[in-house]
């Protein structure tokens, strides 16, 4: 399984920060992580192509699910998109803090596997691309590592 | 029209060492070209090259990806080339992906999304991989003439946005005949990959470049972590003056030997040694050398065949200390032993010394290990690789000393096994003569091109100085088969050398 490095997972907990705070625009998805992976979709679909998006965002949700069972009624749609998490919402079989930990985890595993490929620094720039007014930086994990 | 009022072409450089150079100065400006080749010949990562070369913030680079490699493998390959910045990406540098578009549309969308986003991004450059791609999409669905105005209008959109543009794609050589893609374009690389034996070799050659003067033919291709670096077949010395030959004369750093030169070994010339095995040819080379050191003359030694530790091991032997000019930068020893190496990366490694130390001499020791180190491909070609390389070198100022070992044979005296005696301007001889029952040696210079030398045949002995060059061999006739007899009675008083037994050319 594909282990998400802690700093990665610290820029998902900080990129759906900025999208709870920044709340629900109207006409956008409710849910913070579906509006994250919307956001992230526009950069890294230029990159990949929409398949290669979609491709890589299963990817993430079947390896998130594996860690947070109660992602399972979530599903990407074939124009990349989340759905499911409003029925996990207002579902009441799943606490808060619950959907919150499938969400970290869901962008996490999405940031992670574009690291893997990638690199951190360049996942980082896609992010700071997609969040242009939010603080992305940190040092690079893998940085960390060798120092 | 006058010169003065012709168009400047500005050129662009590409970012791979010594591509610049086989182009003509760079890439021309606006230029629209496409880099082909077969699957792994380094197209991709040329054209990273280019683009991390040349775009910015301000005049970006687009990289349209097709169905080819996925942009996402594409970005983890290469960011592991020292060229590859990360700064650049998604500032000066926008991977774009035209799959679906290509896959789900007609080439009139494809080029209105190119055309879209270049218009929004006002690129300095332009690059499509795979180009083939969209062409291979295209053809089944649309005339040739359709596909060739579809490539007509890209080119002179993207020319008329001031776009340096370059179509990637996989192609054979067969297809650039009557191809429109090829027809348009204003310049064509083509990068090959020929494999031999155990060896691969890449190769690059300026197929057509409109608006300059490239240098021709097949250049070496190495990739390295480095990237892709290019060795033309110029070696970096277009425009280089050529120094005058012969106008004073190197010793040899032994007294004997320098007179039977008559007077050392003119500047700038190649002096071929041929002996057999244990002769001292590789002895009196380094001899030549720390003459030169001794001098202050600086001096390169390319080795094939022993390491430089043990090459520094064994002058050290003979009284010569060559680890102090090492130190000093006043000596380079090049140990080159990659079995698929290339005569153009070996003499653009020797260039790059000779300036790097300002190189008045040269060894190369020898040529026999030289050719095994080349890719088999390129040991066919190794007289004419050869003459370039001791062309270019000599011309530099660099006198040469190359060894070579025959083998001897007792009914005739052979100078060399390469057939390449007319690349040298001097030839030394050095044999195993048999005489009154010892195995003895002997030297001989047979030819000077620029001067006299002595016609005597004389013994000489390796001893814990070098070489030692001993008298004349008098009274015997076919001294040259290795098996000399005396002249018959009365004859080798007869033999008496004359004065005049000496060459004046």
């Amino acid at each position: 399984m594909t282990a998400v490095f802690p700093a990665i997972q610290d820029l998902a907990k900080r990129i759906l920060a900025v999208e709870a705070a920044g709340g629900k625009a109207v006409g956008t998805p409710v849910d913070e992580a579906v509006r994250a992976c919307g956001k992230l979709q526009v950069p890294l679909s230029r990159l990949t192509g929409p398949a290669g998006f979609s491709s890589l965002l299963s990817r993430a949700l079947v390896l998130a699910k594996a860690e947070v069972p109660s992602l399972s009624v979530v599903q990407v749609r074939p124009d990349g998109s989340l759905a499911g998490f409003d029925e996990i919402k207002h579902g009441q079989h799943v606490g808060d803090l619950e959907l919150e930990k499938g969400r970290v985890v869901l962008v996490g595993h999405l940031l992670g596997l574009l690291a893997t490929f990638i690199g951190e620094s360049l996942t980082r720039r896609f992010a700071r691309e997609a969040w242009p007014d939010a603080s992305m930086d940190d040092t690079d994990s893998t940085q960390k590592e060798k120092q | 029209m006058s010169m003065q009022d012709k168009v400047t072409i500005r050129q662009l450089p590409t970012g791979v060492p010594g591509l610049d150079e086989i182009l003509g100065g760079g890439l021309p400006e606006f230029s629209f070209n496409i880099i082909a080749g077969a699957p792994g010949s380094g197209k991709t990562t040329l054209a990273h090259q280019i683009m991390f070369a040349n775009a910015t913030q301000e005049r970006p680079a687009i990289y349209f990806t097709v169905l080819g490699e996925p942009a996402i493998k594409m970005l983890r390959y290469q960011q592991q080339y020292a060229f590859f910045d990360h700064a650049k990406l998604n500032t000066a540098i926008r991977f774009i992906n035209l799959s679906q578009v290509v896959l789900e549309k007609d080439l009139d969308a494809v080029l209105q999304e190119i055309v879209r986003e270049v218009e929004a991004a006002n690129p300095a450059l332009v690059l499509v991989d795979s180009f083939r791609t969209v062409v291979r999409k295209a053809q089944g669905a649309v005339s040739d003439v359709e596909l060739q105005g579809f490539i007509q209008r890209l080119a002179l959109h993207l020319a008329s946005w001031q776009a340096t543009t370059f179509l990637i794609g996989e192609y054979v050589e067969g297809e650039i005949r009557d191809n429109p893609v090829f027809t348009v374009a204003d310049g064509l690389l083509w990068l090959s990959q020929q494999t031999e034996r155990n060896s691969v070799v890449r190769k690059l050659q300026v197929v057509k470049l409109r608006g300059q003067g490239s240098v021709p033919g097949l250049h070496t291709v190495r990739i390295s972590e480095e990237g892709l670096q290019t060795f033309p077949r110029t070696f970096g010395l277009t425009g280089t003056g050529e120094k005058p030959k012969g106008l004073r004369r190197l010793s040899t750093g032994i007294a004997k030997f320098d007179e039977l030169l008559h007077g050392g070994i003119p500047e700038g010339d190649s002096v071929l040694m041929a002996g057999p095995s244990g002769s001292g040819k590789s002895i009196l080379a380094t001899q030549f050398i720390a003459e030169g050191i001794k001098h202050g003359e600086p001096g390169i030694v390319a080795i094939f065949e022993e390491r430089p530790d043990q090459y520094v091991r064994r002058a050290k032997s003979f009284g010569f200390d060559f680890d102090t000019p090492q130190k000093n930068g006043k000596l380079e020893i090049i140990y080159l032993r990659p079995l698929d190496l290339s005569v153009d990366e070996t003499v653009h490694e020797i260039v790059a010394k000779v300036k790097k130390i300002g190189a008045k001499r040269l060894v190369i020791d020898s040529l026999a290990g030289f050719e095994m180190a080349l890719a088999p491909d390129f040991r066919t070609d190794f007289r004419e690789s050869l003459y370039r390389m001791i062309g270019a070198l000599t011309r530099m100022g660099v006198t040469i000393i190359s060894t070579v070992e025959i083998e001897d044979v007792f009914t005739a005296m052979n100078l060399s096994n390469f057939v390449i005696s007319f690349l040298a301007d001097d030839i030394v001889r050095l044999r195993y003569v048999s005489i009154d029952g010892q195995l003895r040696r002997m030297l001989l210079v047979v030819k000077m091109r620029g001067g006299s030398h002595s016609i005597d045949m004389n013994e000489y002995q390796v001893t814990d100085k070098g070489i030692v060059i001993g008298e004349p061999l008098r009274g015997y006739r076919g001294l040259i088969t290795g098996i000399p007899g005396p002249w018959l009675d009365g004859c080798a008083q007869i033999q008496k050398p004359p004065n005049e037994s000496e060459t004046e050319l």
